[in-house]
């Protein structure tokens, strides 16, 4: 089982890496440089379609439908905005990775994220992203700046990145489901277990006995933050509460940081008239 | 079987807002004539006895749909497509989450697409802010340099709006505590005191950034006629131009109820009338609650319509300083005056 999935994964990272050298834009211009796209499009392709076999279903039929969905379209997005020539058409489909982004973090559950991550992303970053860039000169790109840089190394060590990730997922998915069968995996569980019972012990995380506290914790966290009368407390107020009691400093830090940013950014746009320069200064 | 009433839901608040979009264009025509000492249109349905011309939005509908779709030579064709598409799915998106009536377990049925959404008004920025896409495409891709000039100018013009307008509403959403529109609703409702007097500047630093949002004048530079023809929207025709024009209806619509929901109490009219307490059930109530909603919407895009034909559009540079020197400290000195009152009075 976990020998299968590792092949698939290894699969998807070859085929996705071949396809994305492809179809990145090269230095060398010939007759052949459309066809190499269409066959490394193929292959990216074929490599998607096995991207999404690797997923396992969910519960619910629509929410496997729409994972998938947003999953696929999360990682095609991202391959054509590396490989696109147009650099409004990589801004667009960076706004398309974010948006397949937020609609993950939707149906994991996380609601506020997903809201922040598309008004900060796609609303406002990415919109600056093309308004620079099509204030900039689009006539003229020298070679030099269209092709990609050492396409070679990168699509190497981005894919094996992917392929390390794509197997210890797969190495996951498989290994939680099915009943415990050798006495190792029965003396796992019960350590795993002993020792989350001592957490809970030690922290207090619920009144109830440890095997709920397991539960709750497992399940979408933010949800399940309560509130004063026992109500369960909205996600953006459990947020919020987390924010200024747990990581009180972060957010301080976080926030001096910003604000010196947007100190410099106004000290940089707005500098003060040259002094007349003298011969003496000039030679300095 | 929820999934199938959800689209049907879906289905019928879609086409309910299309179609009052169709009659607010009219409505617009009617106004414009009337502050220009005009009668407006007249005509369309006299044929068969209905007066005031209210078949006209048929009639400008079949205009939009029977036109010749010119495609411009040198546009960048697939982002010159997708533009329309997205300024429609945007509007229609941010309507999601807006309650157009009670919502509530024991209720008769939930009055909004997504109910129990606690990002709610969250939600509704950031599918808004998704609505810039579709100016500044439909300006670049249009290959022409007055469409290019609208694409840019709206770019700025949203960004910078977008900020006033979310700090605006932090006011109320200290007040209320929630982020959840129908909380809101409920808060006011329970008080019976409507957000415009608990937070006066935040209303009016709201509607005004609204109107830049939705391209109103006197904020609508993006498509100012007299320098840039038509703005983003200059090379688009027929259905594709139609598509524009829906969108930044729906829009209107989807600010006017905003306002309603945040600072005009909803449904809520001080306990005047009987059937308008959270606490009501049963479909009387959800239909006085409909109806009161609706009448107050409707109040607001007139204002809105009024404001249009009243003002003069402002300068470039008047927009700018508008938003980032007088908004949005105001919208900030709001936010602390709001969480110092507070402090105090809960202790």
């Amino acid at each position: 089982m976990m020998t299968k999935y590792s092949i698939l994964a290894a699969l998807i990272a070859a085929l996705g890496g071949l396809g994305a050298y492809l179809m990145l834009p090269h230095k060398r211009k010939g007759t052949r440089a459309g066809l190499a796209y269409k066959a490394g499009a193929q292959a990216a392709v074929l490599a998607l379609v096995l991207f999404a076999a690797l997923l396992s279903p969910l519960a619910d039929f629509v929410a496997t439908t729409f994972f998938d969905l947003f999953a696929v379209a999360a990682v095609a997005s991202a391959l054509l905005m590396v490989t696109a020539r147009d650099p409004v058409h990589s801004a667009l489909w960076f706004a398309s990775v974010v948006l397949s982004t937020g609609g993950l973090f939707l149906l994991a559950g996380a609601s506020f994220l997903a809201a922040g991550t598309i008004i900060v992303y796609a609303g406002a970053i990415i919109v600056t992203f093309l308004f620079v860039i099509m204030l900039a000169q689009m006539e003229g790109r020298a070679v030099y700046d269209r092709a990609a840089h050492s396409p070679g190394p990168a699509t190497v060590s981005c894919f094996v990145l992917l392929w390390c990730l794509l197997a210890s997922i797969a190495t996951l998915s498989t290994d939680t489901s099915g009943p415990i069968e050798t006495r190792e995996q029965q003396f796992r569980a019960e350590t795993s277990f002993s020792r989350i019972e001592s957490l809970v012990e030690r922290f207090r995380l619920h009144k109830h006995s440890a095997m709920l506290t397991v539960i709750d914790q497992a399940s979408p966290a933010t949800n399940r933050i309560h509130g004063g009368e026992g109500a369960e407390k909205p996600q953006v107020a459990g947020i919020g509460g987390s924010l200024y009691t747990d990581h009180l400093i972060t957010a301080g830090l976080s926030g001096v940081l910003l604000f010196v940013a947007l100190v410099g950014a106004i000290v940089i746009t707005n500098p003060r008239p040259r002094p007349q320069a003298t011969g003496r200064g000039q030679a300095i | 079987m929820a999934a199938i009433g959800i689209l049907i839901k879906i289905f019928i608040v879609a086409n309910v807002l299309m179609g009052a979009v169709a009659y607010l264009i009219w409505v617009e025509r009617k106004i414009a004539a009337y502050a220009q000492d005009r009668i407006g249109p007249n005509r369309a349905g006299s044929e068969f006895g209905i007066p005031f011309g209210l078949l006209q939005p048929l009639a400008d509908g079949a205009k939009m749909l029977l036109k010749e779709g010119v495609l411009p030579a040198y546009v960048n064709k697939p982002l010159y497509l997708i533009a329309p598409v997205i300024a429609i799915i945007a509007a229609l998106l941010g309507f999601a989450v807006v309650p157009f009536g009670p919502v509530g377990p024991n209720q008769v049925m939930d009055f909004q697409i997504a109910p129990y959404v606690d990002i709610g008004i969250l939600w509704v920025f950031a599918v808004g802010s998704l609505a810039v896409y579709a100016v500044i495409l439909a300006g670049w891709s249009s290959n022409n340099k007055y469409s290019f000039i609208g694409g840019l100018r709206s770019s700025a013009q949203l960004i910078s709006y977008e900020i006033p307008l979310g700090l605006s509403i932090l006011g109320m959403v200290l007040i209320t505590g929630s982020l959840d529109l129908n909380a809101i609703i409920r808060w006011q409702n329970e008080h019976h005191v409507w957000g415009v007097f608990v937070s006066p500047l935040g209303f009016i630093i709201f509607l005004v950034s609204a109107f830049a949002e939705t391209n109103r004048l006197p904020f609508d530079l993006p498509e100012s006629e007299q320098e840039l023809v038509g703005g983003f929207h200059t090379e688009y025709s027929g259905m594709k131009f139609g598509m524009f024009f829906l969108g930044e209806y729906v829009h209107v619509i989807t600010v006017s109820a905003l306002t309603v929901i945040l600072f005009g109490g909803g449904w809520d009219l001080w306990g005047l009338l009987p059937y308008l307490n959270y606490k009501d059930v049963g479909w009387i109530a959800a239909i006085a609650k409909l109806s009161v909603f609706s009448v107050k919407v409707a109040a607001v895009i007139l204002f809105m319509m009024w404001i249009r034909w009243t003002l003069p559009r402002f300068r470039y540079d008047q927009l700018m300083d508008l938003a980032w020197k007088s908004l949005i400290p105001l919208a900030l000195l709001n936010l602390f005056a709001t969480a110092v009152v507070l402090q105090i009075v809960r202790g």
